[in-house]
């Protein structure tokens, strides 16, 4: 072999590493500790009268580990210690996982047969995550459970499929639209009329944009997640990005008059009216930064955010939030997203039953109002929504603004769920969005209708193939 | 009867990790996702279904995929064109330098100790279209403001430009060394002979170092096909898909997607290409010689 056959090899072998590690994602680095040592003192009676410590011990992984710079890092190590005293025969492993990373790591873990027991998982994924068998079928043990009457039924819609329950809730959110009170204010737009519909609103970001002062009016998503926002606005024009069918199959509306006209609208946000910052595809926290730094009027957004807002400096009393304006079909549903605990299918009874025991301790009144107490005494805003029904969140809001906890209360009026199979359609939607953001000359239609056609060959027709079978 | 083979064990010793580790970590998971490629890849239930060839079949109808294919070797010609002459260029200069070398060669090593994400970042900062420090100087000159990762037109190039300016450390050193190693006194000979700077550049310099270069050229090739964590980091693939590569499909095929064999077969097409053009450009350089 001479040198260049042997470096040509070298270099094959390079490759090699190179497609696989592409292949592979990324590492999990997440960071275990053992919980606090059980003490046999305690009482199980705060999760779940059902759930009693096992005779034997039972240990389970938990991917619930806090950031250092989580804000209730004190409060959730604090419920964990509380769960190892309470029951000593469960052991928990808390293990953290990488911010901004969480799909590609639990992915990853499920892949190499290290699905956690417990771990929690957005709205959105449950459907795809189902459909490959990664949640356990927890129908039974939730029926089992004393404590399931006391959530909301609708807590529970994203994670009942085929009339199987998959997840606990965990937590929810509702979102609308964030806006700043006083840059309303000082351009002289009361905040009713200027959210009423799209025209108002278009002519009242226009307002509130000023170039010499480095503020706009909007902060439009159009970072990789684009499709988020954007699907509220479809709503808002009486349609939808997909349609899930009775046999469960998928049906693409990219090309709806709905889609048209909202994709019409986001160009208009940026060509026309001209009200959205420079860069539209930066990304979300930058917009949230913008927001709450005073350069952006508003933004769509959770009602979850709030909190944030606060603790970045912005004061509370200068926080609006409504329903975002309403489109050509005279509504405006709110989205409500949240997340779900899921166990692993393949762990053995006894460790599903001690991770459900785990999952709904921490969805147990007592935690969740525990929560509440500990963002009330730390001056945190907390989330006004909750997945229970017996947790009276206004018990905890003193001092708070009234108009704001009653516009969050109204948007939840009418709310929506993510557009069905948002997963694997996303990489198709986002490029149309971000097409017409970027050049003036795109024709909303035409892209869509692309991104259809590619979604359609590439996603609708071999999914819709699965399903038959 | 002698032996015909003769084992060194100590030498063997020694290469035992490596090898154990690259069957484990290299071989393994190659075969490994060679195998998941003719699967509909369950991760609950592995394998899941047999397919065949259906999943190549599946990427190989699919638009999205030969975006990427496109972007891929678009990218590969911009890094080509702009940034694999720099550090031959850049080493041939500093050989000429008899004062202060070793405080060149420090100077140019320097930037390859920082974090290749570190690098973009700062970078993705200074192509900031509101504060960003690259727009602010050419406001200086009467230029911009330029959308740098937001125009379709221009985002690849703003990808590349910082391995222009920081991306040459060590090919450097190994181009440097290369033409350190070339005999004086063939230099000066020629050069009494008559040959001017130039001739002795392309017909003694060049064809001297000529093994680093097509070594470098091949590991080159390689990196910037595969290229992932700078774009990644820069764009994540957008705007509107115009900087997503075919590592970054196969990441988000299999870990967004859920499609893993579908995700494997991608890989082994890229193995496949890229071997094949190294194999290319080696019989090339064997017919040359």
């Amino acid at each position: 072999m001479n040198p260049t056959s042997k470096m040509s090899a070298a270099s094959s072998l390079l490759i090699l590493s190179l497609v696989v590690t592409a292949c592979g994602g990324g590492n999990n680095e997440a960071q275990s500790s053992v919980s606090p040592s059980a003490s046999p003192s305690a009482s199980p009676s705060a999760a779940d009268s059902s759930s009693e410590s096992p005779a034997a011990v039972v240990e389970i992984v938990a991917w619930d580990k806090p950031a250092a710079d989580s804000a209730d890092k004190a409060f959730v190590e604090q419920r964990q210690a509380a769960f190892a005293e309470q029951y000593p025969n469960i052991k928990v492993t808390h293990v953290q996982q990488t911010s901004g990373k969480e799909r590609e790591q639990f992915m990853t873990a499920v892949a190499g047969g290290e699905q956690p027991d417990v771990v929690t998982v957005a709205y959105p994924d449950m459907e795809t995550y189902v459909a490959q068998g990664i949640p356990a079928d927890i129908t039974d043990l939730w029926n089992a459970s004393s404590d399931k009457d006391n959530f909301l039924p609708s807590s529970l819609n994203a994670a009942t499929i085929g009339g199987k329950i998959y997840g606990i809730p965990k937590d929810m959110y509702v979102t609308g639209l964030l806006y700043n009170k006083k840059l309303f204010a000082e351009a002289g737009l009361n905040p009713a009329e200027a959210l009423k519909d799209w025209d108002s609103f278009g002519a009242a970001a226009q307002q509130l944009t000023n170039d010499a002062k480095n503020q706009y009016g909007y902060a439009i998503l159009g970072m990789d997640w684009a499709d988020w926002f954007f699907e509220y606005y479809v709503w808002q024009a009486g349609g939808d990005l997909t349609e899930q069918q009775s046999d469960g199959t998928v049906k693409l509306t990219f090309t709806s008059d709905a889609a048209v006209q909202a994709l019409q609208y986001y160009k208009d946000l940026k060509w026309k009216y001209k009200v959205t910052q420079k860069n539209v595809v930066q990304n979300i926290d930058d917009n949230q930064k913008d927001f709450y730094t005073g350069h952006a009027a508003s933004t769509p957004g959770g009602a979850d955010w709030i909190g944030n807002f606060a603790s970045k400096g912005m004061s509370l009393d200068d926080i609006g939030f409504s329903a975002l304006p309403a489109g050509p079909s005279g509504t405006s549903p709110s989205q409500v997203g949240g997340s779900y605990w899921i166990l692993n299918p393949k762990a053995d009874k006894e460790k599903q039953q001690a991770a459900f025991t785990y999952a709904m301790f921490l969805s147990s009144k007592e935690t969740i109002e525990a929560n509440y107490q500990y963002a009330k005494d730390n001056g945190i805003f907390p989330n006004p929504l909750t997945v229970r029904k017996d947790v009276e969140v206004s018990q905890y809001v003193d001092g708070l603004p009234d108009d704001l906890l009653k516009s969050i209360q109204d948007a939840t009026k009418e709310t929506h769920l993510e557009y069905f199979l948002k997963s694997r359609l996303s990489a198709y939607v986002v490029p149309a969005v971000q097409k017409v953001l970027l050049s003036e000359n795109a024709d909303p239609k035409t892209e869509l209708q692309k991104a259809q056609d590619l979604a359609q060959t590439e996603v609708a027709d071999p999914y819709n193939a699965e399903i038959k079978k | 009867m002698t032996r015909l083979i003769r084992i060194h064990w100590l030498p063997a010793l020694f290469l035992l990790p490596s090898i154990a580790s690259y069957l484990l970590f290299k071989y393994y998971p190659l075969l490994r996702m060679v195998y998941i490629s003719f699967y509909q890849y369950s991760i609950v239930n592995p394998p899941g279904v047999f397919v065949g060839l259906s999943n190549y079949s599946q990427f190989l109808r699919s638009a999205t995929f030969w975006q990427a294919v496109s972007n891929t070797f678009i990218f590969f010609a911009l890094y080509l064109a702009l940034t694999f002459w720099v550090p031959i260029v850049q080493a041939l200069l500093l050989s000429e330098v008899r004062k202060g070398n070793a405080f060149f060669r420090f100077m140019y090593q320097l930037p390859t100790i920082m974090p290749v994400v570190a690098g973009v970042l700062v970078w993705k900062w200074m192509y900031n279209p509101d504060f960003g420090l690259l727009n602010y100087w050419l406001s200086k000159v009467g230029l911009g403001p330029y959308l740098w990762l937001n125009d379709l037109r221009i985002t690849k190039l703003a990808i590349v430009l910082p391995s222009l300016f920081a991306g040459s450390g060590i090919s450097l050193l190994l181009y440097y060394s290369a033409i350190r190693a070339i005999p004086t006194e063939i230099l000066e000979a020629a050069k009494m002979d008559g040959a001017g700077p130039w001739r002795r550049l392309w017909t003694m310099m060049l064809p001297n170092i000529r093994f680093i270069i097509i070594i470098q050229f091949v590991a080159f090739m390689s990196g910037v096909l595969l290229a992932y964590d700078n774009i990644y980091v820069m764009t994540q693939g957008g705007p509107a898909g115009s900087t997503t590569v075919v590592s970054m499909l196969v990441v988000s095929t299999a870990f967004q997607q859920s499609r893993f064999g579908i995700s494997g077969a991608m890989s082994v097409f890229m193995f496949v290409m890229i071997a094949l053009l190294t194999i290319v450009q080696n019989k090339l350089t064997v017919a040359k010689d």
